[in-house]
C-alpha cells in the first residue's frame, strides 16, 4: 500500500446565491437561494515515501480544499483518505504530529515578537524533547541561513525572511510529510531560490515527503519530478513532468510582428493564433508542421520581425488549462 | 447629486444582503430595550413615594427610540477604509480628486448610518408602538414637538458623524486608535444620556453635560419628543445643536486640512 | 498543559507591550468604561432607594459578581471570545495541523492584558459593598461568595463557547450573541428577581444567570435560610456540557474559510 491514499474524495460546499439590483436584494432579503458547490469531485491518487508531488491549477480549481483534506483540517463529504495507516480527520491528534503544514498566504509566527519565541511555543505545543529541539533548530536555522532572522520581530522582516522561519517553524517536529500551499507567492528569485535548494535537500536527506501547491512553474521544474493537474475539481493530468514536457514539448511558440492582419492559417499543426500587441502568439506542433513552412507561409505578409521559441514549462500548462478549458 | 443617490442605492443594496446581521441587530436592540425598560419599571414600583425625575412613559420612550436610532447616533462607528487610507498614507493622494476630502467622506458615513438605521428602526418602532402599557412606545406629545424632533434627529446626525470624522483623523497622529476611539465612545456615551438619561444625573455631572456637544445627539431629540423638553425650550435648543454642528465641522475641516499636509510631507 | 498556558499567556504580554503608548491609553479607557457601569447604578439610586427591596449595596454585589466573571473571561480567554477573527485568518486552520485540542488552543491564542483593570475594579466594588452591607460572617457565607465568583467565570465562558459554535456553520447574524453576553450581564446586575417572568424564566432555566449571583446572595443577603439555595452557583456545571458538546458538533461541520 502506498504511503499516501486518497481514494474518491469529494468536498461540496453550500453557498448562497446572488444576483444584482435592488429588487433581487430585497427579494433574497426574505427568501435565499443556495446552490452546492463541489469543490472538489471523486479525486484519486496515491504517493509514495520520499516523493515530491508538484500540485497545480488555476486559482479556485481545489488545491487548498484538497491539501485542507489531506492535512485533516476538512472532512471529505465523500470518500477516503489514508496517509501512513492515519485517517486525517478522525484521527486528527496523533496524525498532525506526522506532518508539517505551510499556508504560503497565512503566517504562523506572532507578529510582534521574533520567530524564535514562536518557536519555543512549538516545541511545548508538539511536547518536543528539549535537546532534541535544540539540535533540531539549530540545524534548520543554519540550513535556512536564519540565525540573525529569528531573533527580529516578525513584522520588521521581509517577505523572503518571513517564509523561510515559516518553513523552520513547520519542521521543527521532524514531520515525515511537508505540505506547503503556494511557498514561494510573492517572494523575489532570491528568497525563492534559498525555499527551493532547502526543500531538495530535506527530502533527500531527511526523506521528507512534499506536496506542494503553486503558480510558479518555475518551481515545478526545480522540484517535483510529478505533476499532477486539477481543474474543476478533478485532476486532469497525473504523470511526470518529463513525460508532459514531450508530449507537449513538440510545441513552438512563434512570435511574428506585423502591421498586417493576418487571416486563418490554412496549415496542418497550428495549434493557436493570437492577435497580440503588433503583432501575432502562433504556437506551432513541430511534429505536424516544420517551422519553415510556416515562415514560408507567412512570407505573404510584411513582416517586422520573427522569434522562435520552444515551450516553456508555463506555456504548457497554459496550454493544458485551454485544452481543458478551465 | 446623483452620484450620492446612486451610493445611497449600493449601500442599502450592500446591507440587505446582509440579512441575518440585520435580523440580529433587530433582536438585539428590541432585547436590550426591554431589559433596560424593566430596570426603569422595577424603580419607579419599589419607590411609589419618590417624584421621579421623568415621567414612567417618558423613560419608556426615550429607551425604545434610543434603540431605534442606535445605529444613527452610536458616537464612534469607524470605517475601515477612511482609517486604512489614514494609516497608509494614501491621503495624499485626495489632493488630486476633486471632491473635498472632508466632504467627501462625511457624506459616506452619514450615508452608513442613515442606511443601517433606517432597516433597523422602522421594525423596532413598528413594535413599541404595538406594544401593550407599560412597555407602549407613545406618540409623540404633539405635531409640533415631533418636528422638532425629525429635524433635531437630522441635526444629531449631522452632529454626530462631524465627531467621528474628527476621531478618524485624530488616528493620523496616534500610533493605535483603539485606546483614542473607545475613550472617546465612553465619554460621548455617558454625556449625550446613553447609560443615563441626563435628568438621573447628579446635579454637577448634569451641568457639565448640558454644555457639552453630546446632549445634542440623543439626550435632547429623544425628551423633546415626549414633551420632556418643552417646545419652547426646544426651539432654541435647534439652534444649540446648529451651531456645534458648525463648530465641529469647522474644527474637522481644519484638521483635515492639517493632516492632508503631513501625509503629503511624509509620502505614502 | 497549564505550562502550555502559561507560556502563551507571556507570548501574548510580550506582543501588547510592544506598544507601549497604546497599552496605557487602552488601560485608562479601560478604567473609563467600567465607571460608567458603575455610574449607571449608582445614578440611578441617587434618585430612588431601593429596587424591588434591594439596596444599593446588594445591587452592587450582584453586580460586582457579574462583572467579574465577565472580565476574568475577557482577560484570560479572548480567543474564545473573538473566536469569528480566528476562523477568518485561518488561525483555526493552524490548530487543526496541531497535536493539541481546539479549545484548548483557543485559549492559549490570545490574553488581553489590559481588561485586568476591569477585574480590579470589579474586586474593588465587590469590596464596597461587602464593607456597607451588615453582614454576619460565618464559614458557609465565604463558601457561597467563592461559588459565585468561579461559577460566573464558568457561565461566560460557557457562553462564549457556545457562540463560538454558532460560528463554525456561519459567520452571519453573530451580533445576536451580544443578547446572552453583554446582554445578560447587563441584566444579571441586578437581581433577577426585579425583572418579569419571562425573562427570570429564560435566565434561569435557559441560561442560568440566576443560580450565580441572584439565588446564592438570597442566601449570602439572609433573605432564605434555604441551604440549597447555597449550592445553586453548582448548577452551572450543567449548562456547561451542552455548550462544550455543541462546540465539538460545530467543529465537525466546520468549513475552512478563503480557498
Amino acid at each position: 500500500m502506498s504511503y499516501i491514499v486518497v481514494d474518491g474524495i469529494s468536498k461540496t460546499f453550500k453557498v448562497s446565491k446572488r444576483s444584482s439590483g435592488m429588487k433581487a436584494a430585497l427579494k433574497s432579503f426574505f427568501k435565499r437561494n443556495y446552490v452546492y458547490v463541489d469543490a472538489v469531485k471523486d479525486i484519486s491518487f496515491s504517493i509514495e515515501k520520499g516523493e515530491i508531488v508538484g500540485y497545480i491549477g488555476p486559482n479556485g480549481a481545489g488545491k487548498s480544499t484538497t491539501i485542507k483534506m489531506l492535512s485533516g483540517i476538512l472532512l471529505p463529504t465523500a470518500g477516503n483518505i489514508k496517509v501512513n495507516g492515519f485517517n486525517p480527520f478522525k484521527d486528527r491528534k496523533k496524525y498532525v504530529s506526522n506532518i508539517g503544514v505551510v499556508f504560503g498566504q497565512r503566517s504562523q509566527l506572532a507578529w510582534d515578537i521574533p520567530a524564535e519565541d514562536t518557536f519555543d511555543l512549538l516545541r511545548d505545543i508538539y511536547k518536543l524533547d528539549d535537546k532534541k529541539y535544540q539540535k533540531n533548530k539549530e540545524e534548520l536555522v543554519k540550513l535556512l541561513n536564519i540565525e540573525e532572522i529569528i531573533k527580529k520581530p516578525v513584522r520588521t522582516l521581509s517577505l523572503g525572511e518571513r517564509m523561510r522561519c515559516e518553513i523552520c517553524a513547520s519542521l521543527l517536529h521532524e514531520p515525515k510529510i511537508l505540505f506547503l500551499d503556494e511557498p514561494t507567492i510573492g517572494l523575489d528569485a532570491v528568497s525563492k531560490k534559498i525555499v527551493r535548494d532547502f526543500i531538495l535537500k530535506i527530502n533527500k536527506e531527511k526523506k521528507v515527503t512534499v506536496i506542494l501547491t503553486t503558480h510558479d512553474m518555475m518551481d515545478i521544474d526545480t522540484l517535483a519530478k510529478r505533476i499532477i493537474l486539477i481543474g474543476k475539481g478533478k485532476i486532469l493530468y497525473d504523470g511526470s513532468l518529463k513525460k508532459l514536457k514531450t508530449e507537449y514539448g513538440s510545441y513552438k511558440n512563434i512570435i511574428v510582428k506585423t502591421d498586417d492582419t493576418i487571416k486563418e492559417i490554412k496549415l496542418k499543426g497550428i495549434i493557436s493564433k493570437k492577435k497580440i500587441d503588433g503583432g501575432y502568439n502562433l504556437i506551432i506542433d513541430s511534429n505536424l508542421v516544420t517551422v519553415s513552412k510556416v515562415v514560408n507561409y507567412l512570407s505573404k505578409y510584411h513582416i517586422t520581425d520573427l522569434d522562435i521559441d520552444n515551450e516553456q514549462i508555463d506555456d504548457i500548462i497554459l496550454k493544458l488549462y485551454e485544452d481543458y478549458k478551465i | 447629486m446623483k452620484s450620492y443617490l446612486n451610493f445611497f442605492k449600493l449601500r442599502i443594496i450592500t446591507n440587505l444582503q446582509y440579512r441575518a446581521a440585520a435580523l440580529a441587530g433587530i433582536s438585539t436592540q428590541l432585547f436590550f430595550g426591554f431589559v433596560y425598560i424593566m430596570v426603569y419599571l422595577a424603580l419607579y414600583e419599589s419607590n411609589k413615594g419618590v417624584t421621579p425625575p421623568m415621567n414612567l412613559s417618558s423613560i419608556v420612550t426615550y429607551l425604545w427610540l434610543q434603540q431605534a436610532f442606535f445605529a444613527l447616533t452610536f458616537p464612534y462607528t469607524k470605517d475601515q477604509e477612511l482609517l486604512n487610507m489614514i494609516k497608509n498614507g494614501n491621503l495624499a493622494y485626495e489632493l488630486i480628486r476633486p471632491q473635498n476630502f472632508y466632504f467627501k467622506f462625511y457624506i459616506k458615513l452619514i450615508a452608513n448610518r442613515m442606511v443601517a438605521a433606517f432597516l433597523r428602526s422602522i421594525p423596532i418602532l413598528l413594535i413599541g408602538f404595538l406594544l401593550p402599557e407599560p412597555y407602549k412606545l407613545s406618540m409623540p406629545s404633539n405635531i409640533t414637538s415631533l418636528i422638532i424632533f425629525i429635524i433635531a434627529l437630522l441635526f444629531a446626525c449631522l452632529l454626530v458623524t462631524a465627531l467621528s470624522m474628527i476621531m478618524h483623523l485624530l488616528t493620523m497622529y496616534f500610533l493605535d486608535a483603539r485606546g483614542v476611539s473607545s475613550a472617546y465612545n465612553v465619554i460621548a456615551d455617558l454625556f449625550m444620556g446613553g447609560i443615563v438619561p441626563l435628568p438621573f444625573f447628579p446635579k454637577f455631572l448634569q451641568n457639565i453635560a448640558y454644555k457639552l456637544p453630546f446632549r445634542y445627539i440623543s439626550d435632547f431629540p429623544y425628551r423633546v419628543y415626549s414633551g420632556d423638553i418643552t417646545i419652547i425650550v426646544g426651539k432654541n435648543m435647534l439652534i444649540g445643536s446648529f451651531i456645534w454642528i458648525i463648530i465641529i465641522i469647522v474644527i474637522g475641516l481644519i484638521i483635515s486640512k492639517h493632516a492632508l499636509k503631513k501625509a503629503v510631507i511624509q509620502g505614502g | 498543559m497549564v505550562k502550555l498556558f502559561i507560556q502563551s499567556i507571556k507570548l501574548s504580554i510580550k506582543s501588547q507591550i510592544e506598544y507601549k503608548g497604546s497599552f496605557i491609553l487602552n488601560g485608562i479607557s479601560q478604567l473609563f468604561i467600567f465607571f460608567t457601569y458603575y455610574f449607571m447604578i449608582v445614578a440611578l439610586f441617587s434618585k430612588f432607594n431601593n429596587i424591588k427591596g434591594f439596596t444599593v449595596y446588594e445591587v452592587l454585589l450582584c453586580f460586582s459578581i457579574i462583572q467579574f466573571g465577565y472580565s476574568i473571561t475577557e482577560t484570560f480567554f479572548r480567543g474564545i471570545d473573538k473566536f469569528e477573527d480566528l476562523i477568518i485568518d485561518g488561525s483555526l486552520d493552524r490548530f487543526l495541523v496541531r497535536p493539541r485540542g481546539i479549545l484548548f488552543q483557543t485559549l492559549c491564542s490570545d490574553v488581553d492584558f489590559i481588561k485586568i483593570f476591569r477585574v480590579i475594579q470589579s474586586v474593588i466594588v465587590l469590596i464596597i459593598s461587602l464593607i456597607n452591607l451588615d453582614i454576619v460572617w460565618n464559614i458557609n457565607k465565604v463558601i457561597v461568595l467563592i461559588l459565585c465568583l468561579i461559577s460566573s467565570i464558568l457561565i461566560f465562558f460557557g457562553l462564549f463557547v457556545l457562540t463560538s459554535s454558532y460560528c463554525f456553520i456561519t459567520l452571519q447574524g453573530l451580533e445576536v450573541k451580544n443578547v446572552f453576553t453583554d446582554g445578560g450581564k447587563y441584566m444579571a446586575q441586578y437581581p433577577i428577581g426585579i425583572y418579569r417572568k419571562g425573562i427570570v424564566f429564560i435566565f434561569t432555566f435557559i441560561i442560568p444567570y440566576a443560580f450565580i449571583n441572584y439565588y446564592p446572595l438570597l442566601y449570602f443577603l439572609d433573605k432564605t435560610n434555604n441551604t440549597l439555595y447555597m449550592f445553586s452557583p453548582l448548577l452551572v456545571l450543567i449548562f456547561l456540557v451542552p455548550c462544550l458538546w455543541s462546540f465539538k458538533i460545530g467543529l465537525k461541520h466546520y468549513n475552512s474559510a478563503g480557498s
